[in-house]
């Protein structure tokens, strides 16, 4: 409006000479229609944010929900059933295949419950509740199809059994459409019992659904059918704590809790009495002024500490049970990055059935809260913080909101039902960079292949038909050989007649590719049923008999590398602030050649299949450099460096451009050298080993015999 | 003019008008129409507007919770290792075992766990000094349980080995006693506090064992591995030795339509063709070349599945689901065949394959509970060699193993501690300590000085420290995990011993390739022996090896405390006997950890000739020396079967004899013809 009365009073411009009269009433018009026109557009474009189905105000689920009228003599399901197990209570055929591995979860739109008398059973939703179903629903699990279904999660608050009324709840339950005994329905809790025995499991009668429970103990917890999770702290989500990296802290071991039984407080007092200020036992404060929070301080005498806060100064955290096994002081304590020591005899720990808690805490017998000290002292420094590392990771991953709790409880029943996708123990429990910087060999076992199984050799080739030939003959006297692969690159040109190759005692087989490219070398033909393959060029005729042969030897004492002849090497350019490639006699190696290797041929698979970013593209575009993409490989997933077997040869032949006579060859090193850079940078770090030894038969040149040495024939030019 | 304008004006507000309608009646319509939402499902669970207004599930304000009375010892079902085993029995000399004596007549079963027991570092020979007390269930098949014995104490700190769960009633009567039987049921299976055991046959073999039947990383279409399978409820180990299945040739039949389906179903993907059933009759063959085991349903505990991992080993499926597991298989990846393939072999060899081990393992999983936080990490139980010879008394720190770098992505120390063994009589090692401390590498330097006789006056200046250590006695003194030792690298020496500083930087670095294994320069070969029906070993050169002499060698110090600490009695006597035996028994244990032969690097001619490096007591045997035959057979019979593998290769620097300037080779005295 303002701003059209500034624009009526520059007025003459537009409206001139217009009575006042007829002015305002122009304006007054067009006022209307540029409102009108605006609150359309609101209207049209955002209106998700005014009146969606989804999206509900305060008033709205008093008016909007269905009321759902429960006869006092409506039924009410049997009490948990403590054999419940998988197999037993839970339907799996509702669950069915599934191509993603992964349940379907449904939630119950929303009621509300009355008794006969139209007075509300239920309480409201609460906002961890609320939270943690948006949670489900905003994820992969849900389904709004009840039909395909695996699990159900009711719209009934079940969080804290506080303040709910037992019998309608569970005559609640009982009549959500799917009930059925409770048969695949999840029902979350995490406070269970009430005075004055606090039961360690939700009184609610719930037949056989599972529960999702923060508290549990080993006799009220069904082991792989329930699930244990944390009691979440509000409290921890509001404050916001600055991260701290490991190491000691002021305090040794901390107390936080209030609640704490006169005898155990009355232990932990006696044990701050003798170590003196390295143990803090905190309890509420008396003497707070008006307006402060009691539960975000706790006092020492007259000390006045904040909490949480006050727990990011202590290493260890003592989790003591109170009237509930669960304890929400956990959530806060994983928060702040202390070790819990947890003390609560035969207490489930959250998660327990996938997370490795003796990495990320203590748990003291309750008996032994006196030796607690003994005990932490005994830890290692490096174990600690390893501890504190592992309580971070938990906490970012697992505990730190609603929703994370929510997927990690569904994740885990997800496991059971299709347990040959279940996550693994190091993705549950390794921090991410742990995750990142181990190396799991695929070939761990250590173990010596049987000899009798012999090698395949690959021979790649284009068209040198003659020295196809040669090498082919030279190959076929190595006693080991049980096959022959000759893989024929050239589309153009078929290979030679049957009757033209050289007849040899093993058998032979031509492979034509489709494409002429450098990877049809390494690619995993069906034809190659030995573990051991020798990748050999069609020009390597001068390795002998008994090069080979060792060279095979070696392999199977290291099944899991690269074993080949002529070595190569990687060095860091100081100059030019990159990875230069060096073929020069050095006294190092990082890297063999595969124009002559052995090597598993679960590489074969893997370089073809699982190779990182575009090294392969990259390799057939250049026509080069295979080789040292097959070395990066296996030296990122083994961990492990080359064996160069032999002394060094000249590789080189009079009629062929050998591997030496091309290595020469300046431009080639320079090609050579950037496929290192760019293959560092694809792998993004340098998975070269460099070694000083290479693989010889025991009495090379040692002054015995010669006749007697089973390799005597090694090294001659 | 003033006409036009203003019809142009009030084309302009009829026009929008116009256009306010057409853009806003729509909604407005609908408004009208249905004020209130449609009752249809929402999209998920609605987004609540005023979700941050709502109330938490946990009042703050609530009053402090009453707080109940500690609670008292739990009884049978109840129990846990908190309430009903008393650790603090434990404390001095940690684990300790007493076996009751059997009452009646012992089956040969029975025997056989007990001498496991009796070779175990657990076991205590009196009543007293236990805080662990293990009765075997006198319960046959035919039912009726033993009485309890006289130090029965309501069961408290008893471990029960139930070999025939059945007959005995459980929990009820065994009041806290923990209970190891095989394959429990989930339902009365008590996590943490019993022992789920494999079912031992009573032909499985006491000691050593076959080892598992893997010779080849990669699946090969027709070899059962380690076999778990369920018949008549019960978990079965084995080894395959044949193309049957493992337990009583039953997977050959065809499978009755009275036989229990969930093993039918489940039985075909343990790798060979187990009985299949007529629904599935494809199952099997499919499945062959892919599965490496998998267990039938998850109504039973898993043998030791308190600290196994599993689902790096076997498939546990739901049998209800066959056509689902099925397709599961079929989309495996090959690395996750491979890596199942593998760990199945490795657990059947590291816990499975003996009495002893399955003893000894379930001791193992009780002795971690009462160490707590210092018990073996689960990547100590669940990768090579095994938590049996991965000492958690040793490191909690994987990284301090020489086993676990890879996984661990850390390396081993970039030094040594020589470790310098004066046995005979003779003049302080003057050149030799000056070789090896002339290496870059070197950390330290110790001498044992075993004689009786004086310490020498003078002892070399030398640029690293120098220990001089007296007392060992005994030849298997020299592999005791001093703890001066500070480096993970060990150089073992004799007096007599020469080597060049050379050879010492060039073995070394050689080491830190192969942490795990010992990295000598003198070899033997141990060879099976027709005419005396026995195995025996040679120093004589030859085209193999199989053991390295500890007379010069480098080594983890992590083999001193294994050697020290897990051998058994016998075998730390034997060597002492007879000094040779140490350098074959040093290389028994390597070799029983690793599987791995030993490595040899080149030894300098000269020097060879001019100080034979002689094994055990130096001097006093000639090189090529009879060695003591009997010893490597006693050995061979105490591990239960022969570790030692052979090696055809030498690992020489890469320019080793080449011909090339020597100027440019690093280590040039290895050269000298």
């Amino acid at each position: 409006m303002c701003a059209s009365v500034k624009h009526s009073s520059r007025g003459p411009a537009l409206i001139p000479r217009m009575k006042t009269k007829h002015r305002i009433y122009y304006v007054a018009l067009f006022s209307v229609v540029l409102l009108g026109l605006l609150a359309t557009g609101v209207f049209q474009f955002w209106p998700h944010s005014i009146e969606a189905s989804g999206d509900w105000a305060v008033e709205k689920r008093s008016a909007a929900v269905p009321v759902v009228r429960l006869p006092s003599d409506s039924p009410v399901p049997e009490r948990g059933d403590l054999s419940c197990r998988m197999h037993t209570c839970f339907d799996v055929y509702r669950c069915g295949f599934n191509p993603k591995n992964k349940i379907k979860v449904y939630i119950y739109s929303l009621k509300k419950y009355v008794d006969e008398l139209g007075m509300p059973v239920s309480g409201s939703i609460s906002r961890e509740y609320n939270e943690l179903l948006s949670a489900i629903a905003d994820s992969d699990y849900y389904t709004e199809d009840i039909s395909r279904a695996c699990l159900f999660v009711p719209s009934i608050d079940l969080l804290s059994q506080h303040a709910l009324h037992i019998r309608e709840t569970a005559q609640a339950l009982a009549q959500l459409s799917r009930w059925d005994r409770g048969t695949n329905h999840l029902l979350f809790n995490m406070l269970p019992g009430g005075p004055p025995d606090y039961n360690t499991a939700l009184d609610v009668p719930r037949d056989r659904a599972l529960l999702a429970g923060g508290g549990f103990s080993t006799w009220t917890y069904r082991q792989g059918y329930d699930v244990s999770i944390p009691v979440y702290s509000p409290l921890s989500a509001e404050v916001a704590l600055p991260e701290k990296g490991p190491g000691p802290r002021r305090y040794f071991l901390l107390s936080s809790q209030m609640a704490i039984h006169p005898e155990y407080r009355e232990e932990l007092e006696a044990l701050q009495a003798k170590h003196g200020e390295a143990v803090l036992v905190l309890d509420k404060c008396t003497n707070l002024s008006e307006g402060v929070l009691s539960v975000r301080k706790r006092c020492h005498k007259h000390q006045v500490f904040d909490y949480p806060q006050v727990l990011q100064e202590a290493t260890f955290c003592v989790v003591l049970r109170g009237a509930r096994l669960g304890q929400a002081a956990l959530s806060d304590v994983l928060r702040a990055g202390c070790v819990p020591v947890v003390i609560a005899d035969s207490y489930i720990l959250p998660f327990s059935e996938v997370l490795d808690w003796k990495r990320a805490s203590v748990v003291v017998p309750e008996e032994k809260i006196a030796d607690m000290y003994g005990v932490l002292q005994s830890i290692p420094r490096r174990q600690m913080e390893e501890m504190q590392r592992q309580v971070r990771w938990f906490w970012d991953a697992y505990f730190q909101s609603i929703k994370a709790i929510a997927l990690a409880t569904l994740q885990i029943i997800n496991d059971r039902i299709y347990p040959y996708a279940a996550i693994s123990y190091e993705q549950w429990n390794d921090p991410p960079a742990v995750k990142w910087s181990s190396v799991s060999n695929p070939l761990f076992l250590p173990l010596i292949p049987p000899q009798s199984q012999g090698f395949t050799a690959i021979v790649l080739t284009y068209d040198r038909v003659e020295s196809l030939f040669r090498v082919i003959t030279e190959v076929s006297k190595v006693p080991s050989l049980s096959k022959l692969l000759v893989v024929w690159n050239n589309q153009n040109k078929n290979p030679p007649e049957d009757s033209l190759w050289p007849k040899i005692r093993v058998p032979l087989k031509v492979v034509r590719t489709a494409e002429n490219k450098l990877s049809n070398r390494f690619f995993p033909y069906d034809e190659i049923e030995t573990e051991a393959v020798l990748a050999i060029d069609d020009d390597i005729i001068m390795l002998t008999s008994d090069e080979l042969q060792f060279g095979y030897e070696v392999w199977r004492e290291f099944p899991d590398r690269l074993v080949g002849y002529p070595g190569r090497l990687h060095l860091w350019d100081h100059e030019m602030n990159k990875w230069k490639y060096e073929s020069e006699w050095t006294n190092e190696v990082s890297m063999v050649l595969t124009g002559a290797a052995f090597y598993h041929k679960y590489f074969n698979y893997l370089y073809t299949y699982k190779m990182p970013g575009d090294i392969k593209n990259w390799v057939d575009a250049h026509m080069n450099c295979e080789d040292i993409a097959m070395n990066f490989l296996v030296a990122n997933v083994t961990g492990k460096a080359v064996i160069k077997v032999t002394p060094r040869k000249k590789f080189k032949c009079p009629e062929c451009t050998a591997i030496d006579g091309l290595s020469l060859d300046q431009t080639h090193m320079v090609e050579r050298s950037e496929c290192i850079n760019k293959f560092a940078s694809v792998f993004g770090t340098m998975p070269l080993k460099v070694v000083e030894h290479r693989a010889d038969p025991v009495l090379y040149k040692d002054d015995f015999p010669e006749k007697l040495k089973s390799f005597p024939n090694i090294g001659s030019l | 003019m003033q006409f036009w304008r203003r019809k142009s004006l009030w084309l302009a507000l009829s026009a929008s008008w116009l256009l306010l309608i057409l853009l806003g009646a729509s909604p407005l319509l609908r408004l009208a129409v249905s004020p209130r939402p449609q009752p249809a499902t929402p999209q998920g669970w609605p987004h609540w507007l005023d979700a941050a207004l709502l109330q938490s599930f946990s009042q703050p304000e609530e009053p402090p919770e009453d707080v109940p009375q500690p609670s008292q010892a739990l009884h049978g079902a109840r129990c846990s290792w908190g309430t009903c085993f008393d650790t603090s029995r434990c404390r001095d000399d940690g684990l300790k075992v007493f076996a009751h004596p059997a009452a009646g007549t012992a089956s040969e079963t029975h025997r056989r766990i007990l001498a496991s027991l009796e070779g175990s570092r657990y076991h205590a020979r009196s009543l007293t000094e236990a805080c662990l007390f293990l009765l075997l269930s006198q319960g046959t098949s035919a039912g009726q349980c033993g009485p309890a014995p006289h130090h029965w104490d309501g069961g408290r700190n008893h471990l029960v080995i139930n070999l025939h769960p059945d007959s005995c009633p459980r929990a009820s009567q065994l009041g806290q006693a923990m209970v190891a039987e095989a394959s429990p049921r989930v339902d009365t299976f008590r996590p943490g506090f019993d022992v789920a055991l494999p079912l031992l046959p009573e032909a499985h073999p006491f000691r050593g064992g076959a080892p598992g039947q893997l010779r080849q990383h990669s699946p090969h279409p027709s070899a059962a591995l380690l076999a778990l399978g369920e018949e008549g409820g019960r978990w079965h180990t084995a080894s395959t030795h044949s193309a049957t299945c493992p337990w009583d040739g039953r997977c050959e039949q065809d499978l009755g339509p009275k036989q229990d389906l969930s093993c039918a179903s489940l039985g075909p993907t343990l790798g060979k063709s187990c009985p299949t059933p007529p629904s599935a009759s494809s199952l099997a063959d499919v499945l062959k070349p892919l599965v490496s085991s998998k267990p039938c349903s998850p109504h039973w505990e898993l043998p030791f599945s308190e600290v196994i991992d599993w689902t790096k080993a076997a498939i546990v499926a739901d049998e209800r689901l066959p056509l689902q597991v099925l397709a599961a298989l079929q989309e495996m990846a090959p690395a996750r065949v491979l890596a199942l393939r593998q760990q199945t072999q490795f657990l059947w060899d590291a816990y499975f394959s003996s009495v002893e081990k399955v003893i000894h393992t379930t001791l193992e999983i009780i002795q971690d509970r009462i160490l707590g936080t210092s018990a073996h990490p689960s990547l100590l139980w669940n990768s090579p060699p095994g938590a049996l010879l991965a000492l958690s008394t040793f490191s909690r720190s994987p990284q301090d193993f020489p086993f676990y770098h890879l996984q661990q992505s850390s390396h081993p120390e970039g030094r040594f501690s020589a470790l310098i063994w004066v046995g005979t009589p003779s003049q302080p090692p003057l050149k030799l300590i000056q070789a090896v401390a002339g290496s870059q590498h070197c950390a330290q330097i110790m001498v044992l000085w075993s004689r009786e006789r004086p310490l020498p006056f003078r002892w070399p200046e030398t640029a690293v420290p120098l220990t001089i250590m007296d007392g060992p006695r005994k030849v298997s003194d020299r592999f005791f995990p001093y703890s001066a030792i500070s480096t993970d690298a060990i150089l073992s020496l004799d007096a007599h011993s020469s080597l060049s500083t050379s050879e010492v930087d060039f073995a070394f670095v050689v080491w830190q390739s192969f942490p795990e294994r010992m990295v000598g320069f003198l070899t033997w070969n141990h060879f099976w022996d027709e005419s005396q029906d026995g195995w025996g070993y040679t120093a004589e050169m030859a085209n193999e090896f199989s053991m390295v002499l500890t007379a010069a060698a480098f080594y983890h110090r992590y083999y001193h405390t294994l050697f020290t600490h897990s051998l058994p009695e016998a075998l730390r006597t034997l060597a002492d006997e007879g000094p040779a035996c140490a350098d074959v028994l040093m290389n028994f244990l390597v070799a029983a950890v690793t599987k791995l032969p030993p490595i040899k690097v080149p030894y300098g001619k000269l020097h060879q000739e001019a100080a034979p490096l002689a094994p055990g007591v130096p001097g006093s045997r000639p090189h090529p020396q009879p060695p003591d035959q009997d010893c490597i057979n006693q050995m061979a019979a105490e591990f239960g079967h022969m570790p030692l593998v052979s090696s055809r290769l030498r690992l020489d620097p890469v320019l080793f004899k080449d011909p090339v300037s020597v100027q440019r080779k690093k280590y040039r005295s290895l050269e000298k013809p």
